[in-house]
């Protein structure tokens, strides 16, 4: 069994991205690989779900912090679907950079908070 | 002229010595052996120089060489006589004996009965209940002439011989059956045995004398470091039933990866199983261990009781009756939980372990019970129950057990750990159940797991050299705080970039002590938190 899985789907103009399982350095670049890989150039946002994982640590906030990097070349967007009592919310809380990224604690929040999501 | 030795046998020695072949026993032989056998008898009672015998093969309407003494090239290369044609071909289309005194002026297809010298030929077709199953003929080297008496040994033997031919051929057939089926459940079945965190699997299929059946089991790791084990038994037996076992095998095991709850799964299961076009019946159980707490969910579909054993109670798992798999279009199933205490052991098995004529269902299960209650592992629990409960006679249903031991984590851990990225989750799964084991409260636990695999993390990553290096790991948890100790062989190397600073970052946060000591031989690190009691 994989230790982590990333599953991408399209919501108009955004992609959604919901990991599950454990993320660590074993796995984190196949991971943003997928992702990267699962976005369009027409997308106007990625919403990367993260509240339903086990597991992330420095590699897989590496892995957020590197992927944004990479849309932003590209003039997208990334949010991160967290709740501030899972396994995702520690790391992010822990590592002290909740504040450095973009957040919604739900994925409909995230979707209206996204340029090209459902609300607009 | 006879030779001496058939000479001198009475006619009723010759029957006697030919009743022989109708022994049942030889069909036990085999096609080959039994063949054999009776070529020996046939060439010994009517003093010939060939025998040979050609079976019947109904696809091509051919007579094929399937045994011959004295001829045994035509065996060799496997010739093939189309039926109506030559002297074996007459024979078979018009189901009588013929007898040729002079090959050379003969209608004969088989060169190589010329090529032998062969002068003289006697042959008759072998017919069971109304059916042609082949001929058998015999031949001199010299001129002969076989009279009535050699045709009615000849017959004798034919008429014996029969029956045992398609005994021998049906049981030849049911054995390639039985191996082909045997092959499929041993490809589908795992042989590995998987520890996982202290959790330890092991299994025993065991097919049916005669035939095989529809039982299987499967063990598998899922997402989350917890651990599935199921067991089922399809309705009827024989090769069928063995295809049908191998979709349901694979159906539960892909729904269970998804994550869904042991009775979701099972219902899964049923939805594929009365979507086929034939319907079938099994009965199913699929158990879910979270290695961490030691819950155990599980589910059953009309199956036998699990046992859990080992411990200081055996106990069965006895659930509220279930309807099995594919039987009813709205039947549903429950989850029912179960609590694995460390050493213990969860045993699965199918009816054929425990049904005996004459004995009560739950006094089986209650001496399977008995014999497996002290059993120390999977392994043990699984051998007990095989040694102690298997029937000395033929197995009349094919058997399989499954087994998960759920060890006893330590007072204090102390591993040592390849440097590899994969046994960082090894690392975590580990320690959660030692936290557990410890009664630290979740959130404090979880935090503790981080800082500890990032620092593990920290030691894989500056592992001294390529190849074999090893980093090791002890947990304490004296008075009101927790203790890790980490332990590499590689050169501690100050965070660079913002990823290392960032673990560092998230190891001090979490930890209230962290102490990093570098040496020579590597580098030490010491994290301690103090936790509710």
């Amino acid at each position: 069994v994989s230790l982590g899985d990333v599953q991408t789907s399209l919501h108009d103009s955004v992609v959604v991205a919901r990991l599950t399982g454990e993320i660590d350095m074993s796995n984190a670049a196949g991971i943003e690989e997928a992702i990267a890989l699962s976005t369009p150039n027409r997308a106007l946002a990625v919403i990367v779900d993260v509240s339903a994982l086990d597991y992330l640590d420095s590699a897989g906030i590496q892995l957020l912090y590197q992927l944004r990097e990479q849309l932003q070349v590209r003039g997208q967007s990334l949010r991160l679907v967290i709740t501030s009592d899972s396994p995702a919310g520690d790391a992010l809380r822990l590592a002290g950079v909740l504040d450095q990224l973009d957040t919604s604690p739900t994925l409909e929040q995230a979707l209206e908070e996204s340029p090209g999501g459902a609300a607009e | 002229v006879l030779p001496p030795a058939a000479a001198e046998l009475a006619p009723a020695d010759q029957i006697r010595s030919l009743n022989r072949l109708s022994d049942p026993a030889l069909s036990e032989l085999g096609l080959e052996e039994f063949l054999t056998e009776l070529l020996i008898r046939v060439q010994e009672v009517l003093a010939v120089d060939t025998v040979a015998i050609l079976l019947y093969d109904q696809e091509t309407n051919e007579l094929v060489a399937r045994a011959a003494k004295g001829i045994e090239e035509e065996v060799e290369q496997g010739v093939r006589i189309p039926v109506g044609r030559g002297f074996a071909g007459r024979i078979a289309a018009e189901r009588v004996a013929i007898f040729i005194a002079d090959v050379d002026h003969a209608d004969i297809m088989n060169p190589i009965l010329r090529e032998k010298g062969i002068q003289s030929l006697l042959g008759i077709p072998l017919i069971v209940e109304g059916a042609l199953i082949g001929v058998l003929h015999v031949g001199s080297l010299k001129p002969r002439t076989f009279g009535p008496r050699d045709l009615a040994v000849l017959q004798v033997a034919a008429a014996r011989a029969a029956p045992g031919i398609e005994r021998a051929r049906l049981y030849a057939a049911l054995e390639q059956e039985h191996s082909v089926a045997m092959m499929l459940q041993r490809s589908l079945l795992p042989q590995q045995v998987v520890n996982v965190a202290g959790v330890t699997a092991s299994a025993r299929y065991m097919p049916a004398t005669y035939e095989v059946g529809g039982d299987w089991y499967d063990f598998f790791e899922l997402p989350g470091g917890r651990f599935g084990m199921a067991i089922g038994d399809v309705v009827g037996h024989g090769l069928k039933a063995a295809a049908l076992m191998g979709q349901l095998r694979t159906a539960l095991h892909s729904y269970a990866l998804e994550d869904h709850s042991p009775a979701q799964t099972l219902q899964l299961v049923d939805r594929y199983m009365r979507s086929m076009p034939e319907s079938s019946m099994a009965t199913a159980a699929y158990v879910v261990l979270d290695p961490d707490s030691g819950l155990i969910r599980l589910a059953s579909a009309g199956h036998l009781p699990g046992l859990i054993v080992g411990g200081e109670s055996t106990r069965v798992l006895e659930l509220p009756s279930s309807p099995p798999l594919g039987a009813f279009p709205y039947a549903s199933w429950t989850d029912h939980e179960a609590w694995l205490s460390g050493e213990e052991t969860l045993l699965l098995y199918t009816d054929g372990l425990v049904e005996r004529p004459g004995t009560p269902l739950m006094e089986s299960i209650g001496r399977l019970q008995s014999v497996t209650a002290h059993a120390s592992s999977a392994e043990e629990a699984c051998e007990l129950a095989v040694e102690q409960m298997l029937p000395f006679a033929r197995l009349r249903d094919d058997i399989a057990i499954v087994a998960m031991h759920y060890g006893t984590v330590p007072d204090e851990l102390d591993l040592k750990l390849p440097a590899e990225p994969p046994v960082l989750a090894e690392v975590r799964r580990v320690l959660r159940r030692w936290l557990h084991r410890h009664g630290i409260p979740e959130q404090d636990g979880r935090e503790i797991v981080l800082a500890v695999s990032e620092i593990c993390a920290n030691a894989v990553e500056h592992a001294y050299s390529p190849t074999s290096a090893h980093f090791e790991l002890t947990a304490r948890h004296p008075d009101d705080h927790v203790e890790v100790i980490v332990r590499d062989q590689g050169s501690w190397r100050s965070p660079r970039g913002q990823n290392r600073g960032r673990g560092l970052t998230v190891v001090q946060a979490a930890m209230d002590d962290v102490e990093i000591t570098p040496s020579d031989s590597g580098t030490q690190v010491v994290m301690r938190r103090r936790v509710q009691k």
